[in-house]
Order: structure tokens, then C-alpha cells, then sequence
């Protein structure tokens, strides 16, 4: 067979069999969905009013999962870390764009509000949807802001490790606290009663776990998007 | 013709069959690109396909989010709190990795000039 | 003391480093040692109580999260512990002459695999299964390119795409499962699996297959393994096949025992590990470069465990453990005496071998090949030797050849190996071994011998952690039955 006539019968005949492997998977999947099934969610929904705390992701995210948030935030700080060790020591790269006068002046209107609104969805995210990372990514993209339009920008640094040692320390520490007073790690031990739902002040440790988680968030993001920055300007 | 695409089974129906449609579009991309970027991004493609796929099928029409206030305290006809919890970890970790794999690829790229998986055998076999 | 406190102190420990690295960088490498020490003393005293014992995390289970530490768990556990700790003290005298730069993110580092190889291994929840596989992945991802040379960056790439792809298929398999099961936690997944159809189990069953396929180094997904291997640094190379590799194996047939347990699923696995076994071996006999002769050796080895682990009896699963016990240290010992003889010379291939003059780290590397050969009067052969009498017991004489095959193969390299070690020729002038080195060296080789002449020291626990692993129903109901 001529070299067009070979290419032709693999291209067909591998875009039958993926076309056959595509229908397969789809036909199962579509034999097999779900009827409304009572599932761990429910039971959780209703353990919630325990707690005190009017928005029950947040409730499921940092108490009833809460080590899996822990370890996302190990996940977050060892890839921070990584990129640091890749990029770091680079040099800022040049935005060919020059930034004008007014770039410059908006952007450090912008910042402050951009800050506020983010510490806003991190105080109140157990109270409406938001949280500590939604939070922390909010803040980071105003930092980006700044990094953009200013060329001599740089997040200060040994603040940024003080924020994020702090919120990491403190949040494997309240676990520790929570496993000597009460015999399980992460456990609420400050007051969380029904009748706070709503109020600022509800749900004993889980807001200030989701603060400490958008601290750190809010810090390495910006660390990382400094990271991401700094690579040589021929590149 | 409405009352019988609002039934929750042609809704999942359709949210399973475009969520791997986009799934397999990452496939194919992760397979046959050679330059890294278009790899991450098929990678990316592939996870908000199964992310997508997840939250489809699990989501109820009719019931509210999960957040309680005045007067939204009936407990059982809110949706389920656990897949928000479990996504929202998966694309943070997801995003992390991603990043990573960037940061490597740009110190690569810096120091070979390179950026096809196939060229790259700076291991001799 | 609580198992909780392998997880809790290494992140505690790698969060508060940013700021100890101000005060002095000496004071973050003692510190981590001291913690890994005082991990294993916590090990000893875990060892004396011997119930499985759960460890409640936020909420009780089945709805929350939590640690069961039975026999086979605490087994792996103390040997991740021993060996991260022989590790440290192996870098303690390493860094005199050649230190890595940045060494306090490298701490870091080390300690979030050792946290996340332990979680993986003690997790009943199959989320958190995920988030320790994401945290040991991407320690391992930026350990292998550490040293930011091409050749470290590649490996370190590589690593990267394939287990990101991975961790995409094992998210789909926990979507499906969460989807038709309602729950997260292993005992109630595994109650309830059967009442799936037959092809959602199917699909589930190759979802995770492939997923973890990726980093138990299963053929045709071990296409990464050399590569990564060859560009790592020889250190790290001792650290993913002793550890990491364990973790996953473990993690796998956790699973498969718990809800995938099927007679023509677990023939499969049989021979996929065989086959892997085998043509590991025969690509690795044409390699002249030693690390990647020693990273397809590693590569055939865990493929015998998985074709052990495969089997459904107790007594292939105890051979399993055998094998695990010998290969970790085996490989941690050769990799450690590679990296002390590259250090040395600044290379290390068949010529530097043939020169290399320190008879005492001969000594421990011939040991620790007779060890992986299966030699009798060391520890690999007992491991070997279970496996066998358990696959001529159940009749799979195939398997048997294959194996056998592969082993054969394996005795040809080694003893090449071997024979250039111990050549008579010009040997450069005797290398200086510090003490800890050598005391970390000697340890390693005398559990070797000692569990070779006298396997009974840990066959009655190892049986036992087998039988534990095999059956499902006891795990069950301690799980759901904990309030």
C-alpha cells in the first residue's frame, strides 16, 4: 500500500476504535446515573446545626474535612516553595508595554479596595458563600495588579514569611490543643452554640481556621505570582 | 418540549455527555501535543472535565444551597455540602501542581532552549 | 501518643522552618533529625500495644475522617520511620562535603514525603487517600529537580505530567464512587460496592488501576520510572524506591482487598505483575549506566511484590512483606553506597566501580546484592522463597517460570556487577568513611544477615500483619461500629 493509502487506513481506523471506546464509556455511564440517593451530605447537613454555623460548606471544608484543608495547605505551601526554588533567583522580567501615569494612579486607588473586599469574603465565609481561599486569591489578584503596572514593586518579603509561618503554626497548633483538651485531633473546643448562628462571632474555632487559612493563601499566592515573574527577559 | 429537558435525568444525561466530550478533547490533546504549555493545558482541560462531571450529577433542580439563615433552616431539601468541600480542594491542589509544572518548564526552557518532549534526551539511552 | 503526631509534627516542623532558617541553618537540620528520632522512639511505643487501634479526626467515622493503625500499617510505618531516620543521619555526614544549596527547603521536603508516605498508609477515607497521594507527589516532583540541571529539570518533568494525569484518573474514580455510593469512608464503600452493576465496577476498578498504576511502576505505565530515576540525584533515587514506592503498593491492595476483590481480577494482577517483572529485567540487562541498571532491578523487584500481593492468601501476602522489608533496606543501602562513591570520584559507571578502593563498602554492597538476588542466608531469599512454595501451592506454575526467568536474568547483572567490584586492577587511593556513615552502612547490613539466618524474629508478626490485611470484614466493622 502507497504511504497516503497506509496513513489513511491508521487515521480512520484509529478514529473507529476511539469513536468505539467514546460511545462504550458513555453508554455506561448514561445506563448508570444516579437516582437521588440519600448520601454522606445529608447526614452532615443535619450534624451542622451542632456547630453553629450558617454556611455548611464552610462547615464541611474546615471541621468535617478538615484535614484535608490542612493538607491542601501543605499541598499550597510545598509548590510555593518549589516554584521560589526554581524561579527565585531570576531576574524580573521587562513588560514591553511601558505603564503610564494614570495605570499607575488607578492601580493604587484599586489596591486598597481590592484588599478590603478581599478580607471581607475571608472574615464573613462562614456566614455567606467565600471563605479563606476565595479570599486569599482575591488579595493575591490585587498584588498582581500592583506587580503589573508598577516596574519596582516587589511584595516585602520577610512579611510575607511572617504571615505565612504564623497562619501554618497556628493552624496545626489549634488541632494539637484540640487532641490534648479533648482527646481528638481538631476538635471545636471553643464555645459553639446554636444561638450565635448567623452572628459574626459563631462556630468556635472555624472562623478563625478559615482567617488563617486565607492569610497563608493570600501570602503565597502573591509569593508565587512574584515567582512567576522573575524569569529572564529573553525568555 | 422545556418540562422534558428540565427532568434531572436528560439534565445529567447532558452534563455527563459534554463533560467527557471535553474530556476526551484533553485526552487527545495530552497525547498527541509535543510543546509542555499545550500539555498543562490539556491536563487542566481534563480535570475541570471530571470536576464538571462530578458537580452535574450530584446537583438537585429544585433544592437550595446549603446556607442557613432566616428561614432556610429545613435541613432536607438543601443540596449536598461534601462535593463543593471535595472540588474546591481538588482545584486548589490541581492549580498548585500546575504551576509547579510551569515554573519547571520556563527553567528548562531557560537553560535549553527547548520545548518539545520529543527532543528532550538529555539522558543518553 | 497518638498516630496522629506522625503527621501533625512534620508539618509542624516544615511550616515553622521559613522562620527557624533566619535564626541558623544548622539549627533546622539538627532539629529535623531529632524529630525523626523522637518519631522512632514513638514508633517503640506503639509497637508494645498491639490492638488496631482508630484514631478519631474532627468527627467520628464512618462520617468523618480517621487513622486505623493495625499490624501491617504500624509494620510500615516503623520502617518508613527507620529508614527516613538512617537517612537523615546518612545526610548529617554528607553535607560536610557536599551540601546541597537551599538545605532547609530540602528538610522540608524530606519530612512532607515521610508525613505523606505515613498518612497514605494509615488513611481510611478515600479523599484523604488523595490529598496524601497529591502531598507525597508533589514532594517527589520537586525533590527529583533539585539540582535545576537539565538533565534534574527533565526527570523532574517528566515525574510531573505523569502524575498529574494520575491524580486526574483517581479523582474520577472518587467522583464515580461518591456519585453511586454516597460516601467517602473505605469500610462503608466497601459494604455497599456490590450492589453496583457489573460495568460500573468494572469502570472503577480500571479507573483506580490506572491512576495508581502510574506510580506502582506497573507495566506499560513505568515508562517514567528510569528516566526520573537517572536524573535525580543518587540520594533521592534511595528515598523513592525504598519509601514512596511502598506507600503506593500498600495503598493500592488496601483498596483491592477491601472492595475489588475478584478471583479474575486478582489472576490479572498476577500476571501483569509477572509480566512487568520480566520485561523489566530484559531491558535492563543491555544498560551500561549503573543508576539505570539499578533503577530496572528496582523496577522488577516491585513488580514481584505486586505479583505477590496479588495472590489471595496469607501466605503470599506475608511473602509480600518479606520482600518489601528486604528490598527497602537493600536499596536504600546501595543507593546510599553509590552516592558516597560519587561523591567521592564524581561519577559513577562500571570504571568507577572496577576503582573505588574501600573494602568495607564492598563488603555492604555484596550484601546487599546477595540479598536482592535471593541468596539463602539472607534476608531476600525468605521472602523469595514464601513466594514460590505459595505460587506452586495454588498451582500457577506459569507465573512460577516467569519469575523464575526474571530472577535468572536479575543473577546475571549482579554478578557482572559484582565481578568488576572485585576486580583486580588499579584501584585509586582508600576512600575516608565517617562514622556515622559507617554505623548507618553496618545497621543496614546487619538486619540483612540477621533476618536471613533467623526469619522467625519477624515471621510471627508479619503472618499476623497479613492475615490482617487480607480480611476485610474485621476492618469493616471496627470502622463502622466505632462511635
Amino acid at each position: 500500500m502507497s504511504i497516503k493509502r497506509s496513513l489513511a487506513t491508521t487515521t480512520i481506523s484509529g478514529f473507529a476504535l476511539s469513536a468505539a471506546f467514546v460511545l462504550t464509556l458513555l453508554n455506561l455511564l448514561l445506563q448508570n446515573l444516579p437516582a437521588h440517593m440519600h448520601r454522606a451530605g445529608d447526614e452532615l447537613l443535619k450534624l451542622n446545626a451542632d456547630e453553629g454555623i450558617a454556611n455548611a460548606v464552610t462547615t464541611v471544608v474546615v471541621y468535617f474535612r478538615g484535614f484535608d484543608t490542612l493538607g491542601e495547605i501543605a499541598v499550597l505551601f510545598i509548590a510555593s516553595l518549589g516554584i521560589g526554588l526554581m524561579l527565585g533567583e531570576n531576574e524580573r522580567c521587562e513588560i514591553k508595554a511601558e505603564s503610564n501615569f494614570m495605570l499607575q494612579t488607578a492601580s493604587r486607588l484599586l489596591f486598597p479596595i481590592i484588599t478590603l473586599y478581599g478580607i471581607y469574603v475571608m472574615v464573613y465565609g462562614h456566614l455567606s458563600p467565600g471563605g479563606g481561599f476565595q479570599g486569599g486569591v482575591i488579595i493575591a489578584s490585587g498584588v498582581l495588579l500592583l506587580l503589573i503596572s508598577h516596574k519596582e514593586y516587589e511584595v516585602p518579603h520577610s512579611l510575607v514569611v511572617w504571615l505565612e509561618t504564623f497562619a501554618g503554626v497556628a493552624y496545626v497548633l489549634i488541632g494539637l490543643i484540640g487532641l490534648l483538651t479533648l482527646d481528638v485531633f481538631l476538635s471545636n473546643f471553643l464555645p459553639h452554640d446554636i444561638a450565635q448562628m448567623g452572628l459574626l462571632i459563631s462556630g468556635g474555632i472555624i472562623p478563625i481556621i478559615y482567617i488563617l487559612v486565607g492569610i497563608k493563601v493570600g501570602s503565597e499566592m502573591s509569593m508565587i505570582v512574584q515567582n512567576l515573574i522573575k524569569r529572564q527577559s529573553n525568555v | 418540549m422545556f418540562e422534558y429537558l428540565n427532568q434531572s435525568e436528560v439534565i445529567r444525561s447532558i452534563v455527563t455527555v459534554g463533560s467527557m466530550a471535553l474530556f476526551f478533547v484533553g485526552l487527545f490533546g495530552l497525547l498527541s501535543q509535543k510543546h509542555f504549555i499545550k500539555i498543562f493545558i490539556s491536563i487542566a482541560i481534563m480535570e475541570s472535565a471530571v470536576f464538571l462531571f462530578f458537580i452535574g450529577n450530584v446537583f438537585e433542580r429544585d433544592f437550595t444551597a446549603p446556607i442557613m439563615g432566616e428561614g432556610y433552616t429545613n435541613v432536607a431539601q438543601m443540596n449536598d455540602p461534601i462535593p463543593h468541600a471535595m472540588i474546591l480542594t481538588a482545584i486548589v491542589i490541581g492549580m498548585a501542581v500546575m504551576a509547579l509544572g510551569v515554573s519547571m518548564a520556563i527553567e528548562y526552557y531557560k537553560l535549553t532552549k527547548n520545548t518539545d518532549i520529543d527532543k528532550m534526551n538529555e539522558m543518553r539511552h | 501518643m497518638s498516630s496522629i503526631l506522625f503527621i501533625a509534627l512534620p508539618l509542624l516542623f516544615g511550616f515553622i522552618t521559613p522562620l527557624l532558617n533566619k535564626l541558623s541553618k544548622n539549627a533546622v537540620v539538627y532539629a529535623s533529625t531529632l524529630m525523626q528520632v523522637f518519631l522512632l522512639y514513638l514508633v517503640f511505643t506503639l509497637l508494645s500495644q498491639n490492638t488496631p487501634h482508630i484514631e478519631i479526626i474532627s468527627i467520628a467515622p464512618p462520617l468523618g475522617i480517621s487513622f486505623v493503625l493495625n499490624a501491617t500499617a504500624l509494620f510500615f510505618v516503623a520502617l518508613f520511620t527507620f529508614l527516613m531516620t538512617l537517612f537523615s543521619l546518612y545526610y548529617l555526614s554528607h553535607r560536610k562535603t557536599n551540601a546541597y544549596k537551599n538545605e532547609t527547603k530540602f528538610f522540608i521536603l524530606l519530612n512532607m514525603l515521610l508525613a505523606a508516605s505515613i498518612g497514605l498508609v494509615l488513611s481510611s477515607d478515600i479523599f484523604n487517600i488523595y490529598v496524601f497521594f497529591e502531598i507525597a507527589g508533589i514532594s517527589a516532583y520537586i525533590l527529583s529537580a533539585y539540582e535545576k540541571t537539565p538533565s534534574a529539570l527533565e526527570a523532574g518533568l517528566k515525574y510531573l505530567i505523569t502524575g498529574a494525569v494520575a491524580s486526574v484518573f483517581l479523582v474520577f474514580a472518587i467522583a464515580l464512587i461518591y456519585i453511586n455510593l454516597g460516601s467517602l469512608n473505605l469500610a462503608l464503600i466497601a459494604e455497599s460496592f456490590g450492589t453496583l452493576s457489573y460495568n460500573l465496577k468494572l469502570l472503577i476498578a480500571i479507573l483506580l488501576l490506572i491512576g495508581f498504576g502510574f506510580k506502582v511502576e506497573i507495566f506499560p505505565l513505568n515508562f517514567w520510572v528510569v528516566d526520573v530515576y537517572q536524573g535525580s540525584s543518587t540520594l533521592i533515587n534511595a528515598l523513592f524506591s525504598s519509601i514512596v514506592v511502598k506507600a503506593y503498593l500498600f495503598v493500592f491492595f488496601h483498596i483491592v482487598y477491601l472492595f475489588l476483590q475478584s478471583a479474575d481480577f486478582s489472576l490479572f494482577l498476577v500476571y501483569l505483575g509477572a509480566a512487568s517483572m520480566l520485561i523489566a529485567e530484559i531491558v535492563g540487562l543491555s544498560q551500561t549506566n549503573l543508576k539505570r541498571l539499578f533503577a530496572y532491578s528496582s523496577l522488577g523487584q516491585v513488580a514481584l511484590i505486586f505479583t505477590a500481593f496479588a495472590l489471595q492468601n496469607a501466605e503470599a501476602i506475608q511473602a509480600a512483606l518479606f520482600i518489601v522489608f528486604a528490598h527497602s533496606l537493600a536499596k536504600m543501602t546501595i543507593f546510599l553506597a553509590l552516592s558516597k562513591i560519587e561523591s567521592v570520584h564524581k561519577s559513577v559507571n562500571a570504571q568507577t566501580l572496577k576503582e573505588f578502593n574501600s573494602p568495607f563498602l564492598r563488603a555492604v554492597m555484596l550484601i546487599a546484592m546477595l540479598s536482592l538476588l535471593g541468596i539463602p542466608l539472607f534476608a531476600g531469599f525468605v521472602g523469595k522463597f514464601l513466594l514460590l512454595k505459595s505460587l506452586v501451592t495454588g498451582g500457577l506454575l506459569g507465573v512460577l517460570a516467569l519469575i523464575v526467568l526474571a530472577s535468572l536474568l536479575e543473577a546475571v547483572y549482579y554478578f557482572k556487577l559484582a565481578g568488576f567490584m572485585f576486580s583486580k586492577g588499579e584501584k585509586k587511593e582508600p576512600m575516608k568513611i565517617d562514622f556515622t556513615q559507617k554505623l548507618v552502612f553496618s545497621l543496614l547490613a546487619f538486619l540483612l544477615v540477621v533476618v536471613g539466618l533467623a526469619p522467625f524474629l519477624i515471621s510471627g508478626f508479619l503472618l499476623e500483619a497479613s492475615s490482617v490485611m487480607l480480611e476485610a470484614s474485621s476492618y469493616i466493622t471496627n470502622l463502622v461500629g466505632a462511635q
